[in-house]
């Protein structure tokens, strides 16, 4: 099967994600409690908060990067214990290895999955072009701007079909036009797959052009959960913005 | 603007760019050759001096009268040059000083990254690496003549003592130092511990490992020519005390300055390798040697 084959059948399953009363924190400080949500297969989860309201910690969460100190994380019906393949993150400081090109970047979980070398470089190569890079290939990541190496990290967390993609501001970082040309490739590359997708942001705009749902986080956990189709998408940003 | 005035202004735009361009090169290329004839001057005027110092048998607070003249030096530097021993005592000294350089480089990579990522292994080790730290690697030389059956075994030991504890000491930061992205980046996309220590710690750390291996590679010498000077049977260190011992002056600084030369040339090589595999690194234009 080829790894294309393998991304559209993986994404036919998306994960779901469940947080049921848990409470997250670093040393002394407890940054959430009591969080309670629940993501379904293959939407698109949008998180919205105010700075340091906990989005990224809860995205860790569901990573496996920060474990709960109460309640529980499931990830289908198991308990997340810790990273893995099928929980992809894209973040917003790039978390791309800098001593490797583009292409081996996005080669690196074909790599740890020890796929032929043959196929990582026809998936490398049908992700790079996909993500609009090809002539970058051969690059190193100190060569692109902050756009193509965002679009660098799409394409490895993408690369290797997993059934969630998590992804922390990822676009927080960049000028209006090039946020607008991500958000665009996005949804292009989202189209393909039914991967399940948990957004962080503080935009509420980019968070009603992305989301299925939107979870409006707040001091005290996630204050409400918002269906974004088919309402009146002024009435909903308002909305969003008096929750926050 | 009409149509054959605008592309006569792009073409103008377009030989401005690359006259530009041009000038640009030419004024590194200039900043180049400046730079090497600065490196070179120094060095001649250097010879210049002690020249004049030696010729007019300067008497000023330190004294002149017996040191050699470039030119002694250099008559006997030729002369030396000719003869089986210098070159057996050269290879001598390199091999000592890579075979101690190289066990030190890999002991300490693995020793540095053991203790940065394993809280138990530095429980153990910690503590006996920080009490034997600080003793000069050349004080050691009384235990290594009891230790080992053979000077050469225990010049070797010296050498890979003085080396091993920066290149651990500097591995030992630049593991800490790593961001954790990278870290939790490869681990998001499924790789375990032995996934990160080859695809982060290693090549992560490298910029400061060559640090350490840079700065090991100058005490290696220290330590090894003056291991020489005390046990050895061979070797520029040896050469240069016994030249020393038998009063002939020209041999001591032929020594030294192949001593000089030899760590200047494994330093580049150390420095060259380092800049080879840390380019990706940001450097600015105008940055390093």
């Amino acid at each position: 099967m080829t790894l294309t084959g393998q991304r559209v059948e993986a994404g036919r399953t998306g994960l779901s994600f469940r947080l049921d009363g848990a409470g997250f924190g670093y040393g002394n400080t407890t940054v959430l409690r009591d969080v309670a949500l629940d993501v379904a297969p293959g939407e698109v989860m949008v998180v919205v908060g105010a700075s340091g309201s906990g989005k990224s910690t809860l995205l860790r969460a569901l990573a496996g990067l920060l474990a709960a100190r109460e309640g529980r994380v499931l990830a289908g019906e198991e308990p997340v214990t810790g990273p893995g393949a099928e929980r992809a993150m894209v973040f917003q400081d790039d978390g791309l290895l800098p001593w490797r090109t583009v292409r081996r970047n996005v080669e690196l979980p074909l790599a740890i999955r020890k796929v032929s070398r043959r196929e990582r470089a026809l998936a490398a190569t049908e992700w790079i072009e996909r993500v609009g890079l090809t002539e970058a290939a051969e690059r190193l990541p100190r060569e692109l701007s902050g756009g193509m190496r965002q679009r660098v990290q799409l394409a490895r967390a993408l690369v290797g079909a997993p059934r969630a993609v998590l992804m922390d501001e990822p676009f927080g970082a960049l000028d209006a036009q090039t946020r607008a040309d991500m958000q665009r490739l996005l949804l292009d590359v989202l189209r393909d797959t039914s991967a399940t997708v948990v957004f962080v942001t503080h935009d509420v705009d980019e968070a009603l052009l992305l989301a299925d749902r939107v979870a409006v986080l707040g001091r005290t956990g996630v204050k409400t959960v918002l269906e974004t189709r088919g309402g009146p998408r002024e009435a909903l940003r308002e909305r969003i913005l008096k929750e926050l | 603007m009409t149509g054959g005035s605008a592309v006569r202004h792009r073409r103008s735009q377009g030989r401005s760019v690359s006259g530009g361009l041009a000038v640009r090169h030419r004024r590194v290329e200039g900043r180049s050759v400046l730079r090497w004839v600065t490196r070179v001057g120094c060095l001649v005027a250097a010879a210049g001096l002690w020249q004049v110092l030696t010729a007019t048998d300067a008497h000023l607070w330190l004294r002149f009268d017996r040191l050699p003249g470039p030119g002694e030096v250099a008559a006997r530097f030729a002369t030396q040059l000719t003869t089986r021993l210098y070159y057996l005592d050269l290879l001598q000294s390199l091999i000592r000083i890579l075979t101690g350089f190289a066990l030190a480089a890999v002991a300490g990579i693995t020793v540095g990254v053991l203790i940065a990522r394993s809280r138990s292994a530095g429980d153990v080790l910690l503590p006996l690496l920080e009490a034997v730290r600080p003793i000069p690697a050349i004080a050691l030389v009384p235990i290594a003549i009891l230790l080992f059956p053979t000077d050469e075994q225990g010049i070797v030991f010296i050498t890979f003592t003085a080396a091993f504890f920066p290149v651990m000491v500097s591995t030992r930061h630049a593991v800490r130092a790593l961001p954790t992205l990278w870290e939790d980046a490869v681990r998001t996309l499924g790789g375990s511990r032995r996934h990160v220590l080859w695809n982060v710690v290693l090549p992560g750390t490298l910029p400061g490992v060559f640090g350490g291996l840079s700065v090991g590679m100058g005490v290696a010498w220290i330590c090894v020519i003056s291991a020489e000077m005390i046990s050895g049977e061979f070797g520029v260190g040896y050469r240069t005390w016994h030249a020393y011992t038998i009063v002939d002056y020209p041999g001591v600084i032929v020594g030294m300055v192949t001593i000089g030369a030899l760590g200047w040339l494994t330093s580049s090589v150390v420095e060259l390798v380092g800049r080879r595999v840390t380019r990706w690194l940001p450097r600015g234009e105008g940055s390093g040697a």
